[in-house]
């Protein structure tokens, strides 16, 4: 008999490919495991809160020496050549290169000026943005209103100079939600142990669907808990994981552990459960044809969370969220005798 | 019953983790719905399954399989087998349909009580 040889596809599966596409280049570059803070500010800023709005510009008669003199002064690379505010063109330090190499330096903007523009509108998100920087090589983007005005320029220093500043910000918050002694507030409740991590989950990335799971299993073995716990909450948390896979638009999964509990909650961004007690019952699902030939999508995704947890909580708004929470009681230890 | 047992059994080939590892077979699981998979209650399950995907692997992690069979000679993605290894599941490829499949592993396992 031949000797049996597998195969072993190569590259990604297929489906990842159809997920790869459809998924912001935002999620990819900065991966799977972004924050989903960062995610989140992505879509909440718009190229307008962001954009610089004092736009030095030349009128498109001014000279490229002219022009020249107005980047050195200014220390910027990159002019908006303009009137009225309709964008024209664009003359960047390479045309003026090309000009002093050339000899056309007092000719004027308009006959040397980039006019294959690319811009970005105003109410986009700033996901868009950083798509854009990393799909053209340009350092700056001019930014037009709905009316096709120009109203402002982006460069990659501002997208830097906004994510540091708001994600200092979220931080500190974060700071404050999670060491609530360390602003002296609830000393008496503070427990011994204390520990919360959480994962970002991403709409339709089977391919790292479990992930999270997998890690909270890996954390609490570390911790030397029960294995049948283990079992129970690593259960819990990979139907929840994939719930917001296949479900939502995206979310998290979060792992708090104290004295007395361990906690899975996790939350998504929409779109909400209509009928509660419908999805939570066996066998009830409104998964898809490819989600089930991922192996899941039988209806067995809450009702299974519920199963193996001792507490279940569970809250939607349509259009808006859900948030799930299992609750494990870890059994406390004999009490070494006193004295 | 190991995995390297496992692989005889089955005219396989182990692809991703550890020929050597001393876990034995607790129970066989043969089933394509992962969510049925998480509800079982057994140790050491030994996952006969012919859904070649991460999600296979993943789930095995969780409930702590000691291994994971892909049967019918189905094609494995590089990806998977990455995911094996990094989460030490043994995978093994086998020709054999998930029936034929599980008719040896029972003979197996009454001539292992026999002996």
């Amino acid at each position: 008999m031949a000797e049996y040889s597998p195969v072993i596809l190569k590259g990604q599966q297929t489906s990842d490919d159809e997920i790869l596409a459809k998924t912001p280049l935002d999620e990819k570059a900065l991966g799977g495991d972004s924050s989903v803070i960062i995610m989140e500010l992505l879509q909440r800023f718009k190229v307008r809160d962001v954009m610089k709005r004092q736009i030095i510009c030349v009128p498109r008669k001014a000279t490229l020496r002219e022009a020249q003199h107005i980047l050195k002064e200014n220390r910027i690379s990159g002019l908006p050549v303009s009137e009225n505010d309709r964008l024209y063109g664009i003359i960047s330090v390479n045309d003026i290169i090309n000009g002093l190499d050339g000899g056309w330096m007092d000719e004027p903007c308009e006959a040397h000026m980039s006019k294959n523009l690319v811009v970005l509108e105003a109410g986009m998100p700033l996901s868009f943005a950083l798509r854009y920087f990393n799909n053209y090589t340009y350092g700056r983007f001019p930014v037009l209103d709905a009316n096709r005005k120009l109203v402002g320029i982006i460069s990659q220093r501002d997208v830097m100079r906004a994510l540091l500043y708001e994600l200092s910000v979220e931080i500190r918050k974060l700071e404050r939600k999670t060491r609530p002694e360390a602003e002296g507030g609830g000393a008496s409740e503070t427990k011994k142990n204390f520990f919360r991590k959480e994962w970002a989950v991403v709409h339709n990335d089977l391919s790292r669907a479990g992930h999270a799971a997998n890690s909270i299993k890996s954390l609490l073995r570390e911790r030397k808990i029960d294995r049948s716990l283990i079992r129970r909450v690593a259960v819990a948390a990979y139907e929840l994981e994939i719930n917001i896979c296949i479900h939502s638009h995206g979310g998290v999964l979060v792992l708090l552990i104290d004295d007395d509990a361990i906690r899975i909650t996790a939350k998504d961004r929409g779109p909400g459960i209509a009928d509660i007690e419908w999805a939570c019952r066996d066998g009830t699902s409104t998964a898809n044809d490819w989600i089930r030939s991922m192996g899941f999508g039988a209806g067995m995704g809450l009702s299974n969370s519920k199963r193996v947890a001792d507490t279940f909580n569970i809250a939607s708004e349509v259009g808006k969220y859900t948030i799930v929470e299992c609750i494990f009681d870890i059994p406390k230890a004999a009490e070494p005798p006193q004295g | 019953m190991t995995i390297t047992d496992v692989v005889k059994i089955l005219d396989g080939k182990l692809i991703a983790g550890d020929a050597t590892s001393p876990r034995v077979v607790g129970a066989v699981v043969a089933n394509d719905l992962m969510s049925d998979v998480l509800l079982s209650d057994y140790d050491d399950i030994l996952l006969l399954t012919s859904l070649a995907s991460d999600q296979a692997i993943r789930t095995a992690h969780i409930v702590g399989a000691m291994g994971v069979v892909i049967h019918n000679a189905k094609p494995l993605s590089e990806t998977m087998i990455k995911v094996a290894d990094d989460l030490a599941i043994p995978l093994v490829s086998s020709p054999l349909s998930k029936y034929d499949a599980c008719v040896r592993l029972h003979d197996a396992f009454l001539a292992e009580e026999r002996a």
